[in-house]
């Protein structure tokens, strides 16, 4: 099917297989690699993208269900050349370890910081646990998402 | 590690005048290359290069799969070189015998022996690229070299205040003779070694921009999946191809050596094509058994046979006989999935004769005899570029999806990317062995005096020879890879003159007892293994050291106190006990309905000991914290280690909690993270880490934080329960 899908500000008109899943629209159609596959059922969040602001599983949503609505990858989640908050933290803390995790891992932190700035403990790790790291990064995650709500400021240097 | 530098340390002018600088690895300088050396074919060494422009290249030759050898390698040349680590541009090496891993003698990252291997070799040839820069300035100068120093990228005339760009001296200083007589930095001026806490690859892993195999994308590529035998040694006799091939975007249906191959235009279209896909299955050799089955033939095994003597000291037998008090238990754990995040995948094309590979693996060498096997082409008639991982485990020690796709590209005219899914990942996967234990010891008026051990399952290398052996000797000819890869093998003596996979951990028991008996009972059901995370300490780990709690309960001893007063000539073992016991609070009150357990192992050369704090929450185990101290030699990155060692913790927790791999007539019954599920977030317990300080030569730490952490579990939750589990994973109600 024809149809329009805007990704990280830009607007796409694809024809293709209404069921295929976005994750793969993403990946292989319009060449942003940096959302991953890991598990095919939303199981283990390495797909996360934002879709109308909100959080999805790209790898069980259909591409039909993404037409015409908007859609943020790990690509489009800084401005131009500025990292996002959270990526400037997840280096400053040193975060990924094979890294093949993190960008659904980010992609759920910025969801959950857009909606509630300031997140008790409890509510960022509820927000994270959707999201599977088998290197066992999960206490540096906290740490990050904790630094960047309590605003602290990034490391001047640079990894 | 001793060695003339002169021998692995080479230096020559690059093309562009660059200067390069390469080193052998140590241990490879008896290999035979043959057949490189009949084709003329040029062969690279591991190098440094420093282009005129000032960027410096570093070509690792370890591949990084989380484990940190990206930044950790990176920071041994960058101490000697004086440049930040950040200032050195890692790339990823091409499968040449200088890049080698001379314990095993394939170029090939595992057994968390990275940092050990390269420890002299890189900062050797840091320093030395650096001497020549100096001598080079010096020159220009007309001072004495010996009077120059070099600070991040630059040569400093003795006068302090001039100075020069690496860039500008590289074709001087490729000119200059290496003298092999270089001094290494003494440790107290080091700068980044124990120091350097960033990770280099930690921005391109925040941005979306590291590329793993599973991103590699090509002109006019397809895709590819592939349908596998249901049990393993299934083969394929007959199928629904003409079906399948009319489906929407399908290009192709082939058979190949390992199933059914769909190539498609786009990979969604292989995949719903695969729905579609009727294989009829010819199952005479293919595995039939369940999981049941597997431990029963385990247990008459170790009945009928004893086992091979691996250790023995004193008189066991006699001893145990006329204990005071024998105790006995039996152990057993199940098959185990890798389960890395990223599922196999490997990009192939076949062009011009020539096989190029894109593909995260452990062990790009073995990935190029694994194409040679299922084409025509020789192995120096493949390239393997390799990516980043997306985990590793040992896992991608097998190279079975760089076969896939190889045998698929060979019959294609365009680059094909083969991609498994989840369920495919988790049912061909090559598991960590199910084994069993049967333990021994005597006590006599609370005393240990007697300890047997039989351990009986599989041995590993059996399953790794048929690529392994070729791999070290290339011009091997083809029809002889299943028979001659094995003597080569042997008579080289891979990772250890043995395969210790079975008895690792096992035999290196550190307690003080006058009478030892270690034994391995050779079983193998042709499940697939291969080695994972930790392997044999994982096994042995839980064994032993939960037996060992079992005594210390038997003794009526505290389980810390029991190990410790054994260890009096193991200062190492006893110093990270005794500093797990003080930071998990060994000695202090536990929370209501909680509990600790201990245990300690030193697993590749480091030795790590933890507590662990457990308790029972709505019918599940909870692990609240987990306290290690981890003494690994000296440091190099401090933020890593940690890493590691929490990162293993978790991993062993996934094991203790949920991990197993079963078997119903050679099917796995497992597919996904429903019910292969890892260690999430929620269940992260606070981990504290304490490292020794030392000076010795650096040891791994990828896996050593993964074996203690399941028996301290098991222990605590005896403690709290007062029933022993010997049996994996563990249960809340058992």
């Amino acid at each position: 099917m024809a149809l329009r899908l805007t990704v990280n500000g830009e607007t796409h008109s694809l024809d293709i297989e209404a069921d295929t899943p976005l994750l793969w629209v993403l990946r292989d159609e319009l060449g942003l690699p940096g959302t991953k596959f890991g598990c095919g059922a939303g199981l283990c969040g390495a797909c996360t993208v934002h879709l109308n602001g909100q959080p999805v599983r790209s790898c069980s949503t259909p591409v039909e269900m993404a037409a015409d609505g908007e859609v943020t990858t790990i690509e489009g989640l800084g401005s131009g050349d500025r990292l996002h908050a959270l990526q400037q933290a997840w280096i400053d803390h040193g975060v990924p370890q094979c890294g093949y995790c993190q960008s659904g891992q980010i992609m759920s932190a910025a969801h959950l910081l857009a909606t509630n700035p300031s997140p008790a403990r409890d509510e960022i790790v509820a927000a994270m646990t959707g999201n599977l790291c088998r290197c066992g990064t999960y206490s540096r995650i906290i740490a990050a998402v904790e630094s960047v709500a309590a605003g602290e400021k990034p490391a001047q240097e640079e990894a | 590690m001793a060695m003339n530098r002169r021998d692995f340390l080479k230096v020559g002018a690059g093309a562009s005048g660059s200067l390069m600088l390469s080193l052998s690895l140590p241990g490879c300088s008896g290999l035979p290359t043959g057949y490189e050396q009949e084709t003329g074919e040029w062969r690279p060494d591991a190098w440094l290069e420093i282009t005129r422009d000032d960027r410096i290249y570093f070509t690792l030759a370890r591949v990084e799969m989380g484990q940190g050898t990206y930044t950790g390698l990176t920071t041994l040349i960058a101490e000697e070189l004086e440049v930040a680590p950040g200032a050195i541009e890692p790339r990823f090496a091409p499968v040449a015998d200088e890049y080698k891993n001379p314990l095993y003698k394939l170029q090939l990252t595992g057994g968390s022996t990275s940092l050990a291997t390269s420890w002299e070799p890189l900062r050797t040839a840091g320093a030395e690229a650096r001497e020549m820069l100096i001598r080079a300035a010096a020159g220009v100068w007309r001072v004495d070299a010996k009077e120059c120093s070099a600070s991040e990228g630059r040569v400093i005339h003795p006068n302090g205040i001039d100075s020069m760009r690496y860039g500008q001296l590289v074709e001087l200083a490729s000119k200059e003779i290496l003298r092999g007589d270089v001094a290494l930095k003494p440790a107290a001026e080091w700068k980044y070694i124990g120091k350097q806490n960033r990770r280099l690859d930690a921005r391109a892993k925040s941005t979306g921009k590291a590329v793993y195999g599973i991103d590699v994308s090509l002109p006019d590529m397809v895709y590819a999946v592939v349908t596998r035998s249901p049990r393993y040694g299934g083969k394929v006799q007959s199928f629904n191809g003409d079906e399948v091939r009319a489906m929407a975007g399908v290009l192709e249906v082939m058979e190949i050596d390992r199933g059914v191959a769909i190539v498609a235009d786009k990979y969604w279209r292989a995949r719903k094509a695969q729905d579609a896909l009727k294989v009829q299955w010819n199952f005479s050799e293919a595995i039939d058994l369940s999981t049941p089955e597997v431990f029963e033939t385990y247990r008459k095994a170790a009945d009928e046979d004893a086992g091979e003597s691996e250790r023995s000291e004193g008189d066991t037998e006699s001893v145990l006989a006329n204990a005071d008090k024998v105790v006995e238990a039996e152990y057993s754990q199940p098959y185990l999935a890798h389960a890395t995040l990223e599922p196999m995948n490997a990009t192939a094309w076949y062009r011009n004769d020539h096989m190029e590979i894109w593909a995260p693996t452990q062990a790009p060498d073995l990935g190029r005899i694994a194409v040679a096997r299922v084409t025509d082409l020789a192995p120096n008639e493949v390239t393997i570029n390799t990516t980043f991982l997306g985990g590793g485990f040992g896992r991608r020690l097998t190279q079975d999806y760089i076969e896939e796709a190889a045998a698929v590209a060979f019959r294609m005219d365009r680059p094909v990317k083969v991609i498994w899914s989840r369920e495919e990942d988790a049912r061909h996967d090559l598991y960590r062995p199910a084994m069993l234990h049967r333990m021994k010891a005597g006590l006599n008026k609370g005393e240990l005096s007697g300890w047997d051990h039989q351990i009986v399952g599989p041995q590993i290398l059996n399953w790794y020879v048929r690529n392994a052996g070729p791999a070290q000797f290339p011009w091997t000819p083809k029809f002889l890879y299943n028979t001659l890869g094995k003597v080569g093998v042997w008579a080289e003596g891979i990772a250890t003159p043995k395969d210790i996979s079975a008895i690792e951990g096992a035999i290196e028991y550190p307690y003080q007892v006058a009478n030892i008996d270690i034994r391995h009972t050779h079983i193998d059901p042709g499940v697939p293994i291969t080695w994972w995370r930790s392997v044999g300490y994982s096994h042995n780990g839980f064994a032993v050291e939960t037996f060992m709690d079992e005594l210390a309960h038997e003794a009526g001893q505290d389980p810390y106190q029991f190990r410790r007063r054994l260890l009096a000539n193991e200062p190492r073992h006893r110093e990270v006990l005794d500093r797990a016991a003080r930071l998990g609070g060994w000695d202090t009150p536990v929370p209501e309905g909680r509990a600790r357990g201990i245990a300690l192992m030193r697993s590749f050369g480091t030795y790590v000991a933890q507590v662990v704090e457990a308790g029972l929450e709505e019918g599940s185990i909870r692990v609240y914290k987990v306290a290690a101290a981890v003494d690994c030699g000296q440091v190099v990155n401090p933020a890593i280690v940690v890493d590691q060692i929490e990162g293993g913790i978790l991993f062993g927790l996934t094991a203790a909690l949920y991990g197993e791999i079963t078997l119903e007539q050679g099917e796995v019954q497992q597919s996904n993270f429903h019910d292969y599920p890892l260690l999430r977030q929620y269940e992260r317990p606070e981990v504290e880490v304490e490292i020794v300080d030392s000076t010795e030569t650096p040891t791994g730490v990828g896996e050593p934080g993964v074996p203690p952490v399941i028996p301290a579990l098991g222990n605590a939750l005896f403690a709290l329960t007062g029933k022993r589990q010997r049996t994996l994973p563990l249960k809340a109600d058992a």
